[in-house]
């Protein structure tokens, strides 16, 4: 559990925090996750009042601060519809009050709608110190930090994503799920969820040829005691298709 | 720990927390009781909702000291009461009027998030669609309401708010409105004004409400009554949407202890050994127990009456775990996390024994045996050496010669699955000696009276010297109906003679609480080619887990409701062939209990599924096949004769049967002709996967158990005319105060406000069974009734005496005195009012308590009957489900309050929305829980349900003083088989075990004919 809390008011302040010596700090965002916590004794820095709660854009990229909420990215006039659509689906408005962008795609796992959506779309961690950048599915893939905390997330809008899931109810965890993200160029991306620690990448070719072999050999291993890999790997081509039918 | 500068319904405050501490420990450690305690761990409830910066947020996964420097708001500084004497203040908020005026307030544990989310919306949008709203509150889960009337709260506090519909006119508008949309062919029902007559002082307050539509029979519009029949307010309701410390644990008591029990982490295994020294020594530890430290007394944790039918099998600690949760050691300490480092230092070692997971392996020779503890004590045909915890084997008729008469055998088997009650208030309890050394239980319980006597001998107290406390109930659902936690706390406080607070959090409602028995039910069914059923069997295999607790009674509940629904037809009606054949058995899971519907919906999946199944294979109209078959009014229940869950069987007529009447109902409702067979409807433009599909099903349940329990009810009139009315029924959230209070109104003459409930304590109220088998509104009902007209026989004798005094030229008998309009009324109109009646009775003359006492038990057990119809979308390539549609139309009887028995009906077809598409407990190799939150076991939100549609059809019970039977239970019994016809309906793929869950169904599709042939 928690046993000691800061709230650096910048981010020297907050910097020092960090390099405090025999401490471990993890950062804390909207605290959903970190306050249940009661494993270990954790040391932590609340990065409320670091100004990190910005949505801007420049160009065709969205800047996405680590402590905007995950209502705050929906009410967002930036945000697409089908990413506001994905972020309803992945957490109630109580949570989404609370939680941040940075917080969730950390604490994200596979069955998470807006990491798979955010994957698909082969969004960015920006880490501080150093605005080092690291591609979010190299972060599911090894969970390793880059620096102190996440400064902000960002991704292309000029992008088309598409988005499918199954669940047992419309509002449920997804059993399986796949996102779809089409570049201008044509590069394509295909992502799936629905199963295990994280988002599963299917396929990033320069064209969309391939998917439904790439999604069936992806979800190869994907039985777990929610559905059969059988299932997943026939159920998840039939939405792949249904995705590529739609015009990119 | 850390100073906080923070504003709190609008008062700056200065506190000291630990930096780890949650909001909601921090607000409830300062008495904010509004702020409840879900249990969960990954704030998926709700119940604990605040407002920060006036946004709803989840308190019990926040840091207090995230909200220095910020703006938090509790239901606390929401609105007050009306009326407080002399003081004069603003009364409830809009929003919280509307909650209360609305009938959205069931339990009310979740009603204070409800509003403080509903005013987080309506500050932002004044005027928000009904979409809009089910978000806004989708974060709170309700396992109560379906959300319906919190939604319609919400839209009309805003109207309101928005200055469009004044308070004032849904408080006195002049009268109910008609329900909208009538049946065709449905009989208008009296108007529901509450007018009552020559007596406009006390007419009923008049406020629209949303009302349910009725169809009445004329035995009902006969009866004229004031109170029954009234969408009064819920008498409970002020203080719930205040959120007042109402509940179990809102109280607070100094030097009180936590508990926390050490859970086994393997399915069956003997203690070898266990050391407790570090646990103990550990400073703030006050008690650490285990099997060697209390008494080994064998009892039963079922809260039934006394001789409790199912075996002896359990103790509060044993040398043996039998599921994966079972009890291992409990601990009181200063905190909750001493308690649960604590945990942590009892040092178990374990001997594995081989468990049985699959309850088909119970009976095979060499299984191993779950209970070989010498005090067992047996019950019936219970055999533990077999792992047998009950057996059931009852024919009637001659079922293999109605097999051999039959034209067609239809045999199929189905399965049912273990699910949870998921309650939001999970279990708690808190116990101390009073100043008399008395041992105080608060508790939340459906039973407080089997509480008391089944812990005595548990505790080694006298019943005398135990007093059992029931404060609001925050749902219960049957889970309530357990003695399951008392124990814990009891012996610590004996240990320590301190009180002790134990609370359940959700991960222990999900492997150490109890839940439905999962079947598997195999069906035969013999029928002739014209549908007449001439045999029908049912045979079950029920897991009741590691322990046997209702066991017996709910199995037996599975053949006596649902198989004795379908008698057959000609001279089959008169002697219907029926077998129900049952073995319960023990498993090393989690022990199943009591759960709304008590065995109930585990019957309808397999038969309604069975009967929509040859009706189509017989190519007759699924409907009328039912109805030709279905047991009708004046008939004898079948399984009178055969078996009761109380006493020696005994034989019942059926005197009321609305079935024929409910199917109609439901079908104009649903527009049953427009869509079924009608290809067109059954196919989604533009989206060529997709099938739409209606289903049926028809149900029966019980009302109370004949010749077993019985209710009690005191009446005790005050000065002011006004009455005390006490009963140990048990209000679980189903309104069943208010109902009571209604009939002793109508009784007594006055309005529901005058009469004052209080529920249960058993030092202070009669006894009565508790809250389960659908009883409270008939059993309790009926003794409030028969007090009621105790009470009223005496306030005649004297009013009719003061008559005669004050107008010396009338002379009128207590026969011709009228109760009505607080006033004791003679033929000719002279009267005292009961405020004189009361004052001469306590100071003036001959002077006497006018009080009344009444208690009730049933010879007969009235069943209601039910037609509950599903529409869905099924997606034929991915097997997704969608609801889109429930309705249920119901014979309840007479409807005391429409508004709180629609209420009933909309939470159990939620409830049983689950059971149909997503609710299960499932178990791995080693008897681990895969659901242990309430985002693995998904339960329905706000923003994803289907459309709730209820019509009551009224009969008059003639069995019951005012024509009542059960409402709360039979909602439960045939959404599940609805939706599974319905799916049937619409892409031909057969499902026989529930939920049906993509994958089910996907199976299911591909071992049928294409669908495109469909």
């Amino acid at each position: 559990m928690i046993k000691e809390y800061y709230r650096p008011k910048s981010v020297p302040e907050a910097e020092k925090l960090f390099e405090m010596e025999g401490k471990k700090c993890v950062p804390l965002g909207g605290g959903s996750v970190l306050s249940r916590l009661k494993q270990d004794d954790l040391c932590v820095v609340d990065l409320q009042d670091l100004g990190l709660n910005r949505i801007e854009v420049t160009g065709q990229k969205v800047h996405i601060g680590s402590t905007v909420t995950l209502q705050q990215f929906i009410e967002s006039e930036f945000i697409p519809e089908i990413l506001k659509e994905i972020t309803r689906k992945s957490a109630t408005l109580n949570l989404r009050n609370q939680a941040t962008v940075g917080g969730y795609v950390v604490t994200a796992d596979g069955r998470a709608p807006l990491a798979i959506a955010l994957m698909a779309l082969d969004a960015q961690l920006i880490w501080h110190p150093g605005q080092k950048i690291q591609n979010i599915g190299d972060w599911f893939s090894l969970r390793q930090a880059l620096g102190y905390w996440i400064s902000g997330i960002q991704f292309n809008l000029n992008v088309q994503l598409d988005y499918e899931q199954v669940a047992r109810t419309p509002m449920d965890v997804p059993i399986l799920a796949i996102g779809v993200a089409r570049w201008p160029s044509g590069r394509t991306r295909v992502v799936l969820g629905g199963y295990g620690r994280a988002p599963i990448l299917a396929l990033d070719g320069p064209e969309g040829s391939g998917v439904l072999e790439a999604v069936k050999n992806a979800l190869t291993e994907s039985g777990d005691e929610w559905a059969s890999a059988e299932y997943r790997q026939e159920v998840g081509q039939v939405l792949a298709k249904r995705i590529l039918s739609t015009t990119a | 720990m850390k100073k906080i500068t923070f504003t709190l319904n609008k008062e700056i405050q200065h506190w000291e927390v630990p930096d780890g501490e949650t909001l909601l420990a921090s607000l409830r450690r300062e008495g904010y009781f509004g702020v409840k305690f879900g249990g969960c761990e990954k704030g998926e409830c709700g119940a604990c909702t605040v407002l920060l910066d006036g946004k709803p947020v989840n308190s019990c996964s926040l840091l207090t000291v995230q909200v220095d420097g910020r703006d938090v708001q509790t239901i606390e500084g929401l609105g007050e009461h009306p009326d407080q004497g002399w003081k004069k203040t603003a009364g409830l908020h809009p929003i919280q009027k509307a909650l209360v005026e609305s009938g959205a307030i069931q339990c009310g544990y979740c009603t204070p998030a409800f509003a403080l989310a509903a005013k987080a919306l309506l500050e932002k949008n004044p005027n928000p669609t009904e979409d809009e709203v089910r978000e806004a509150i989708a974060g709170i889960l309700c396992r109560c309401t379906g959300y319906l009337k919190p939604v319609q709260a919400i839209l009309k506090a805003a109207a309101v708010l928005r200055g469009e519909e004044s308070e004032q006119d849904w408080v006195d508008d002049g009268g109910l409105p008609l329900p909208i949309d009538w049946p065709s062919g449905a009989e208008e029902q009296p108007p529901l004004s509450g007018d009552t007559g020559s007596m406009p002082t006390i007419a009923a307050t008049r406020r629209k409400v949303y009302m349910p539509r009725m169809f009445v029979t004329p035995a009902v519009r006969q009866k004229t009554l004031s109170r029954v029949g009234k969408p009064e307010l819920k008498v409970d309701a002020i203080k719930l949407v205040q959120g007042k410390p109402a509940f179990a644990a809102d109280i607070e008591k100094r030097g009180m202890l936590i508990a926390k029990v050490l859970h086994s982490p393997v399915a069956h295994a003997r203690i070898k050994h266990i050391d407790l020294s570090k646990a103990r020594a550990l400073p703030g530890v006050a008690a650490v127990l285990c099997y060697k430290d209390i008494p080994r007394v064998v009892y039963s944790t079922a809260g039934q009456s006394d001789p409790i039918p199912g075996p002896l099998d359990t103790f509060s600690l044993d040398s043996k775990v039998r599921f994966v949760g079972d009890r291992v050691a409990f601990v009181a300490a200063e905190t909750e996390e001493i308690a649960e480092q604590a945990l942590k230092l009892i040092e178990v070692e374990y001997e594995p024994l081989p468990a049985i997971l699959d309850a088909r392996d119970a009976m095979k020779p060499g299984a191993p045996i779950i209970h070989d503890e010498p005090e067992y004590v047996n019950f019936a045909d219970s055999d533990p050496q077999k792992n047998i915890a009950a057996r059931i084997h009852i024919d009637i008729g001659d079922v293999e010669k109605g097999f051999q008469e039959a034209d067609r055998i239809y045999e199929a088997e189905y399965v049912v699955p273990k699910v949870q009650q998921a309650h939001i208030e999970p279990h708690v309890v808190v116990t101390y000696w009073d100043e008399d050394d008395r041992l105080v239980i608060r508790t939340s319980t459906q039973v407080p009276f089997h509480v008391r006597r089944i812990l005595a001998p548990v505790l080694g107290l006298p019943v005398k010297r135990i007093r059992v406390i029931k404060p609001r109930i925050g749902g219960g659902f049957g889970g309530k109906q357990e003695v399951l936690i008392e124990d814990v706390a009891a012996h610590l406080t004996i240990a320590t003679g301190r009180p002790v607070m134990y609370e359940y959090t959700r991960e222990e409602e999900f492997i150490a609480a109890r839940s439905r028995h999962p079947m598997r039910i195999r069906m035969k069914t013999g029928v002739k080619l014209d549908g007449t059923i001439t045999a029908n069997e049912m045979r079950v295999l029920s897991d009741t887990g590691a322990y046997g607790c209702h066991g017996l009674t709910v199995t037996g509940n599975t053949g006596h409701k649902s198989m004795a629904l379908y008698v057959g037809d000609g001279p089959y009606r008169q002697s219907p062939n029926i077998r129900f054949y049952a073995d319960v058995v023990y498993t090393n899971t989690p022990p199943a209990g009591a759960y709304r519907g008590y065995g109930v919906p585990q019957g309808f999946w397999p038969v309604e599924r069975h009967m929509e199944r040859i009706s189509r294979d017989l190519g007759l109209d699924p409907i009328e096949f039912r109805l030709k078959n279905a047991i009708r009014e004046g008939e004898l229940h079948p399984f009178s004769t055969a078996w009761s869950e109380g006493r020696e069987p005994r034989p019942e007529i059926i005197q009321t049967v609305g079935l024929e009447e409910c199917v109609r109902q439901g079908k104009a409702l649903i527009g049953w002709e427009q869509k079924f067979g009608n290809p067109d409807w059954h196919r989604v433009e533009g989206k060529p996967y997709l099938r739409r599909g209606i289903g049926v099903a028809l149900v029966m349940q019980g009302t109370a158990i004949p010749y077993l329990d019985m209710g009690g009810a005191s009446i005790k009139m005050n000065d002011d005319g006004s009455f005390n009315l006490l009963v140990g029924a048990t209000d679980l959230g189903t309104g069943s105060d208010t109902v009571l209070a209604q009939m002793a109104a109508e009784v007594l003459g006055v309005p529901v406000e005058d009469i004052i409930v209080y529920s249960s304590d058993t030092d202070f109220t009669p006894f009565d069974k508790g809250a389960y088998a659908s009883s409270t509104t008939y059993i309790s009902g009926a003794a409030v009734v028969k007090a009621a007209e105790d009470v009223a026989e005496k306030i005649k004798k004297r009013a009719a005496r003061m008559i005669s005094e004050k107008f010396p030229d009338i002379q009128v008998t207590p026969e011709e005195i009228l109760l009505e309009d607080r006033k004791a009324i003679a033929p000719g109109g002279q009267y005292v009012t009961l405020a004189q009646v009361a004052l001469n009775a306590l100071h003036h003359t001959d002077q006497e308590q006018i009080m009344g006492i009444g208690s009730y038990y049933s010879p007969v057990s009235p069943p209601p009957f039910a037609a509950q119809f599903a529409e869905v979308t099924v997606d034929i390539e991915t097997g997704q489900v969608t609801v889109e549609r429930l309705v249920m139309a119901v014979d309840s009887g007479v409807i005391v309050n429409p508004v709180t028995a629609s209420g009933q009906i909309e939470g159990g077809m939620t409830q049983a929305l689950g059971y149909a598409v997503c609710e299960e407990m499932v178990y791995d190799q080693i008897g681990q829980a895969r659901e242990k939150d309430l985002v693995n076991y998904h339960i329905f939100r706000a923003n994803e349900m289907p459309i709730l549609e209820t019509v009551f059809v009224q009969t008059y019970e003639p069995s019951h003083p005012f024509g009542v039977k059960a409402v709360a239970e039979i909602p439960m019994d045939g959404v599940a088989p609805a939706v599974g016809n319905a799916v049937l309906d619409a892409c031909g793929a057969d499902v026989f075990e529930n939920p049906i869950t993509p994958e089910r169904l996907w199976r299911a599709l591909r071992a049928t004919k294409p669908v495109s042939e469909n």
